[in-house]
C-alpha cells in the first residue's frame, strides 16, 4: 500500500519520458548542479523511487565511503515517509535494503573494465543484479568520452539504466543550448539532463535536455530542507 | 667511538623519582604491534635488556623453559602469542618509556582496542622475509582508527631472504604508508652487521655477547653510495614537513641533523609519514638506534588529545590536558589477578594520582580510597608514591572491572561510552570434577570483570552454567584460558544464538486462574491486552478501575507478567517488545492471593501471547571484511550464502572492504572459512547491528530442534 502511494506521490513521474521507466534500458542520465546544491539527494531520491518498484539499484561513488552513502537513503527515505506509520516504514525499508547495492571506489581506482569485471562477478554469483546504475563523482575530463563510450556499451549489454552526478563550477561557461561546459563535449551520450538551479531560497529542476514536453507539466523544485523533490512550494 | 648512555635506577631509590622527573616531554608510551611471529616479544625483551629491565634473555619459546618476560600468560608461552596486554616500564636517555604488549591477533578484539587507546605511538614490526602480512594489515587498520603514529621496524634482517627495501615497498603499496628508509643494512641475512643510519650518515655496529657495545664508524665505501642515494630520498619525504629544512636544501646551507629528526618527527606525528629502521632483535642488532628513534620521534603524552565523555552533559567529548594542577582523570585498561590480589593498570590522562588519595569510579559512584600505587614490569612491580597525567601505573587491591573510569569527586567524565552491547551467543560449561568446578567459577569472576561483554550464569533448569559473549571465537579463548590459567577442565555444548520472541498484533486476554481441590483455594482473574512496543522490552501498565483487583494484588500481576516473558512461550527465547495493559479482573474474598494472581497472569500472557502474532527474532550481525581485491567476489559470495545482505564494497587500492549484514546463526565457523578461501589474507569484524525476524522457514527448523531437544531431555 505505502510503496504504490509513495510512488504515486513522487513527482519524478514528472521528470523525462512519460514511460515508467523515465530512462529507456542503455541509456545516460544527467543531474548536474554546483556542489552542495543536491545532485546526490535528487539521484538518491530517483534510486529509491525505482527500488520502490522492486527493481535493483547499484549506487556507485568516486567520493564517499559507504556509510555515508547509506546515510543518505536513510534520511531521504525518512523524509518521504514521514506521515506513515513507523512500523510499516521500517518493515518496508528493510525489504528495500537488499535491493541496493552500493560500491565505492577510489577516483584512480574506478575503470570501466574494473567495474565490469565486479558487475559480472555479481551477476555470475547471483548475488545482485541491477536494473538501475548512478554513478557519483566521475571525472568528466578529456579521457571521459572513451570511458562513457565503454559505459555505454557496458549499460547496452547489461540493460541498466544509468544516471550521473555532475559537478559544475561557477567560473565554467555553458554551450550555446544552456549545456554546462563539464559535460558539453559529451552531451550527444545523454538522454536527459536535468540542471539543479539555486535561486533565492529556491532550487529549480531544469531539463535541459529529453523533456517530453507539454505545457501542463508543472515546474519542479527541492525543497531545500529536506532535499525532497516539489511540484509547488 | 660512541656510547650510548642508559640509565639505571635501583628500585630502592627509584621511589620518589618519578615525581621527580616527570617532564612529560620525556614520557613514551608506546605499543609494539606486529604480525604473530614477527619477533614482537622478541624486540620488547630486547628492549628490557638493553634498559637495564632484565640481566638475561630469554627467547619465545625458550629451552630454558622460562620465556620470555613479556608473556605472563601459560597459554602465550605455549602458543608464542600474546594475548593479554601486560604493561611494562623502562627507560632509555633519561626518558621513561612505557611498553604496552599488544595482543597481534584479531580474536582479542576488545583488549587490543583498549590497549590502543592507552598508547600515544608504536612500533610497527614486521619481519624482513615475511613483509606486510595479513595481521600487520589487520594491525594497522587498527592504528589507524586510533590515530596512533608509528615508526616501522623490520626485523629479522639476518634470515636467509632478508629484504628490508622490499618490505618498504610493500608498506607503501599495501598499507599505502608513505615509509622512508632511516637506515640501511650494513651486510644482509647471515652477514648482517649493523646498520647506517641516513641522518648522521654513520655506520653503527653492535658487539658484546648480547650486542650491548654499540661502536659508531664511518660508512663502509662500498655502501657510500646507496647511502647518499637512500639519504636524499628521506630529505625530499622530511623537507615536506619542514619549510626550514626545504630552505636550507634549497639554498645549500648546512641540513643540521636536529633539522631532519623534527621534520621527520612532524611528519609521522601526523601520520603522514613512517620512518623505517631495520635490524634482527635475535641477533641483537639495530635494537638501540630504535630505541634512540622511540625517545625522538614519537610523541609524548601531551603531543596527543585525549577526549572524555561528560556524563552529566549527553556524553558530549571534552579535551582533557594533562596539567597536573587538574581534577584527576584515568582509565582502568587492564586488570591482573596476581598472587597477591588484583592489580589494576590505569592510565592517567590528567592531573596525578598519589597514595591515600579519594577518587570515584564513575560507573558505578563508589569512592575509593587508594591504597598502594605501584608499577609494573611484566609480572613484577615496585611501589612508587604518584602517577602524574601521561603516566601508566597500577593500583592494589581495588574492585573495579575494565575499561573503568577513575576521577576526583565531583567529576563526571568518562572516558569509554558506557554502552556495552547485549551478548549474542551463548555456551553451556560443565566442569569435569570438582576442582574445575571451583576454579571455573574463579576464573569467570575474573573474566566478566575484565570484559563487560563476557557475562555468565547459571540456567535455573538445567542447572548449567551459560557463558555469553559477542561471537564464536570470543567465547572460546576464555574457554581455552580456563583450561590454561586455571586448569578448569571444562565441557562445552553447541553454541546457542541469542534469539528473542516478540508480538506482531494486538491480542487480549481474559484469564481465570481457580483452583478448589481440597486445601486453601486460588482465585483470581485477569483481563486486558497485549500490544507490540519498539524501543523498550517491557512495559506494564494498570488501568483497573473500581477496585476490580484489590491494589495489593496488582503487584503480583505485574511479577506474574514478568516471570512469563523470561523464557516465551512460543519457544522459550526471552520475550522483548511488548506492553501488557491490564483492565479487568475479579477476586475471591478469600480464595484470592498473591500466588493465585501471579498464576493468572501466567495464564493470561499465555492466553494473549500466541494470539498476537508471536514471532522469532535473531540478532543480524554488521560484518565487515577486508580483502585484497582479488578475493573480493569470494568474500561476497560466501557472504551471500549465509543469508547475507551486502551493503556495499568499499575499493581502497589493493584492499577492498565489503560490508554485509549477516544473521549471527549463519556465522558459525565464518573464520576458518574465510582463511581458507583467501589464503588467510582477509580479516573480518562482526558486531551486533540489529534484531530482526526469523524467516519462516528458519522459524520452523528451529522449532522443529526444540521439539528433538525437548524429547531429548
Amino acid at each position: 500500500m505505502i510503496k504504490k502511494e509513495l510512488i504515486l506521490q513522487n513527482p519524478l513521474r514528472f521528470i523525462g519520458n512519460e514511460t515508467e521507466d523515465i530512462l529507456p534500458e542503455g541509456d545516460f542520465g544527467a543531474v548536474l548542479a554546483r556542489a552542495g546544491v543536491g545532485k546526490t539527494a535528487l539521484l538518491v531520491q530517483l534510486a529509491l523511487h525505482t527500488l520502490l518498484k522492486g527493481k535493483y539499484v547499484l549506487h556507485i561513488s568516486l567520493d564517499d565511503p559507504v556509510n555515508k552513502i547509506s546515510l543518505w537513503y536513510k534520511e531521504v527515505f525518512r523524509h518521504l515517509t514521514k506521515s506513515y506509520d513507523a512500523k510499516e516504514i521500517n518493515k518496508l525499508w528493510e525489504d528495500l535494503l537488499p535491493h541496493r547495492f552500493i560500491m565505492t571506489f577510489k577516483v584512480e581506482g574506478f575503470s570501466v573494465p574494473k567495474l565490469e569485471e565486479r558487475l559480472t562477478d555479481l551477476k555470475e554469483q547471483n548475488i545482485f543484479s541491477p536494473q538501475m546504475v548512478l554513478i557519483d563523482g566521475f571525472h568528466f575530463n578529456e579521457t571521459a568520452r572513451a570511458s562513457l563510450s565503454d559505459l555505454k556499451r557496458l549499460a547496452k549489454n547489461h540493460w541498466l539504466h544509468v544516471w550521473f552526478a555532475v559537478k559544475t563550477h561557477r567560473h565554467e561557461k555553458s554551450g550555446p543550448d544552456g549545456i554546462p561546459a563539464p559535460i558539453l563535449d559529451v552531451s550527444d551520450l545523454f538522454d536527459i539532463i536535468i540542471q539543479l538551479q539555486p535561486e533565492g531560497k529556491k532550487i529549480h529542476v531544469i531539463t535541459l535536455k529529453g523533456e517530453p514536453g507539454g505545457s501542463d507539466r508543472p515546474a519542479l523544485f527541492l525543497d531545500p530542507a529536506t532535499m525532497l523533490l516539489k511540484d509547488n512550494i | 667511538m660512541q656510547l650510548l648512555c642508559t640509565v639505571f635506577i635501583h628500585p630502592e631509590k627509584q621511589k620518589n623519582t618519578i615525581t621527580m622527573k616527570n617532564a612529560i616531554n620525556k614520557v613514551r608510551n608506546i605499543g609494539i604491534s606486529a604480525h604473530i611471529d614477527s619477533g614482537k616479544t622478541t624486540l620488547t625483551e630486547r628492549i628490557l635488556f638493553f634498559t637495564k629491565r632484565i640481566h638475561a634473555i630469554h627467547d619465545v619459546k625458550g629451552k630454558d623453559g622460562v620465556g620470555a618476560t613479556m608473556d605472563s600468560m601459560e597459554l602465550e608461552k605455549e602458543r608464542g602469542i600474546t594475548i593479554a596486554s601486560a604493561a611494562t616500564y623502562c627507560e632509555w636517555l633519561g626518558h621513561e618509556i612505557n611498553i604496552i604488549d599488544t595482543p597481534g591477533h584479531i580474536d582479542f578484539t576488545i583488549e587490543v582496542e583498549r590497549s590502543l587507546r592507552v598508547l600515544d605511538g608504536a612500533i610497527l614490526v614486521l619481519c624482513a622475509v615475511g613483509g606486510v602480512q595479513s595481521q600487520s594489515i589487520t594491525v594497522d587498520q587498527q592504528m589507524k582508527r586510533y590515530k596512533v603514529p608509528c615508526i616501522a621496524f623490520v626485523n629479522k634482517c639476518d634470515r636467509s631472504g632478508a629484504n628490508p627495501f622490499r618490505v618498504i615497498d610493500q608498506l607503501k603499496e599495501k598499507l599505502v604508508h608513505n615509509a622512508v628508509a632511516l637506515q640501511i643494512p650494513i651486510g644482509l641475512e647471515a652477514d648482517l652487521e649493523g646498520v647506517v643510519d641516513l641522518i648522521s650518515m654513520k655506520a653503527v655496529y653492535f658487539f658484546g655477547a648480547n650486542g650491548e657495545d654499540v661502536r659508531i664508524e664511518d660508512i663502509p665505501q662500498d655502501l657510500l653510495g646507496e647511502a647518499i642515494q637512500r639519504r636524499e630520498k628521506l630529505m625530499d619525504a622530511a623537507s615536506m614537513f619542514s619549510d626550514e629544512l626545504t630552505e636550507a636544501i634549497l639554498e645549500e646551507q648546512e641540513v643540521t641533523e636536529q633539522m631532519i629528526i623534527s621534520a621527520v618527527r612532524r611528519g609521522t606525528l601526523t601520520r603522514q609519514m613512517t620512518p623505517v629502521f631495520m635490524g634482527s632483535a635475535y641477533k641483537n642488532k639495530g635494537v638501540q638506534p630504535l630505541l634512540d628513534s622511540v625517545t625522538k620521534l614519537l610523541p609524548c603524552p601531551s603531543d596527543v588529545e585525549n577526549e572524555a565523555l561528560d556524563m552529566d552533559n549527553d556524553e558530549t567529548p571534552v579535551t582533557l590536558t594533562s596539567e597536573l594542577e587538574k581534577p584527576f582523570v584515568a582509565l582502568a585498561f587492564k586488570l591482573e589477578e596476581g598472587q597477591y590480589g588484583q592489580l589494576t593498570y590505569i592510565r592517567v590522562y590528567q592531573g596525578s594520582l598519589s597514595k591515600g588519595d579519594a577518587i570515584v569510579n564513575v560507573r558505578n559512584g563508589k569512592k575509593i580510597k587508594v591504597g598502594r600505587v605501584v608499577r609494573m614490569h611484566a609480572d613484577q612491580m615496585e611501589d612508587i608514591e604518584t602517577i602524574p597525567a601521561g603516566y601508566i601505573g597500577a593500583l592494589f587491591g581495588i574492585d573495579c572491572a575494565s575499561g573503568d573510569t577513575f576521577v576526583s569527586p565531583g567529576l563526571n567524565l568518562t572516558m569509554t561510552s558506557m554502552f556495552v552491547p547485549d551478548p549474542v551467543i551463548s555456551l553451556a560449561i560443565v566442569p569435569k570434577d570438582n576442582t574445575s568446578q571451583i576454579n571455573m567459577s574463579k576464573a569467570l569472576n575474573r573474566f566478566s570483570k575484565e570484559d563487560p561483554t563476557f557475562r555468565t550464569y547459571v540456567d535455573d533448569e538445567t542447572k548449567e552454567t551459560i557463558i555469553e559473549g559477542m561471537g564464536e571465537l570470543h567465547l572460546e579463548v576464555y574457554v581455552e584460558r580456563m583450561h590454561r590459567e586455571y586448569t578448569a577442565n571444562v565441557t562445552t555444548g553447541k553454541p546457542r544464538v541469542a534469539y528473542r520472541e516478540t508480538i506482531t498484533r494486538k491480542a487480549e486476554f481474559d484469564y481465570i486462574h481457580k483452583k478448589q481441590t481440597g486445601g486453601a483455594g486460588q482465585y483470581g482473574r485477569v483481563a486486558g491486552y497485549m500490544e507490540p512496543v519498539t524501543g523498550t522490552e517491557f512495559i506494564f501498565e494498570n488501568k483497573i478501575v473500581g477496585g476490580k483487583i484489590p491494589t495489593q494484588f496488582i503487584a503480583s500481576c505485574e511479577k506474574g507478567f514478568r516471570q512469563s516473558i523470561i523464557k516465551g512461550p512460543k519457544m522459550e527465547f526471552p520475550v522483548t517488545g511488548i506492553k501488557v495493559v491490564i483492565n479487568d479482573g475479579a477476586s475471591h474474598s478469600i480464595d484470592s492471593s498473591e500466588m493465585a494472581f501471579m498464576a493468572a497472569a501466567r495464564g493470561a500472557f499465555r492466553e494473549g501471547y500466541f494470539r498476537a502474532g508471536p514471532v522469532i527474532h535473531e540478532p543480524i550481525m554488521k560484518v565487515v571484511v577486508e580483502t585484497p581485491s582479488e578475493f573480493q567476489g569470494v568474500v561476497m559470495g560466501l557472504l551471500n550464502q549465509r543469508r547475507g545482505i551486502i551493503v556495499g564494497s568499499q575499493d581502497e587500492g589493493p584492499l577492498c572492504v565489503v560490508e554485509a549484514r549477516v544473521p549471527l546463526a549463519e556465522m558459525f565457523g565464518f573464520s576458518t572459512v574465510l582463511r581458507s578461501s583467501t589464503q588467510g589474507k582477509a580479516q573480518f569484524t562482526m558486531e551486533l547491528g540489529s534484531y530482526k525476524q526469523v524467516p519462516e522457514s528458519i522459524a520452523d527448523e528451529l522449532a522443529k530442534k526444540a521439539e528433538t531437544e525437548k524429547k531429548g531431555k
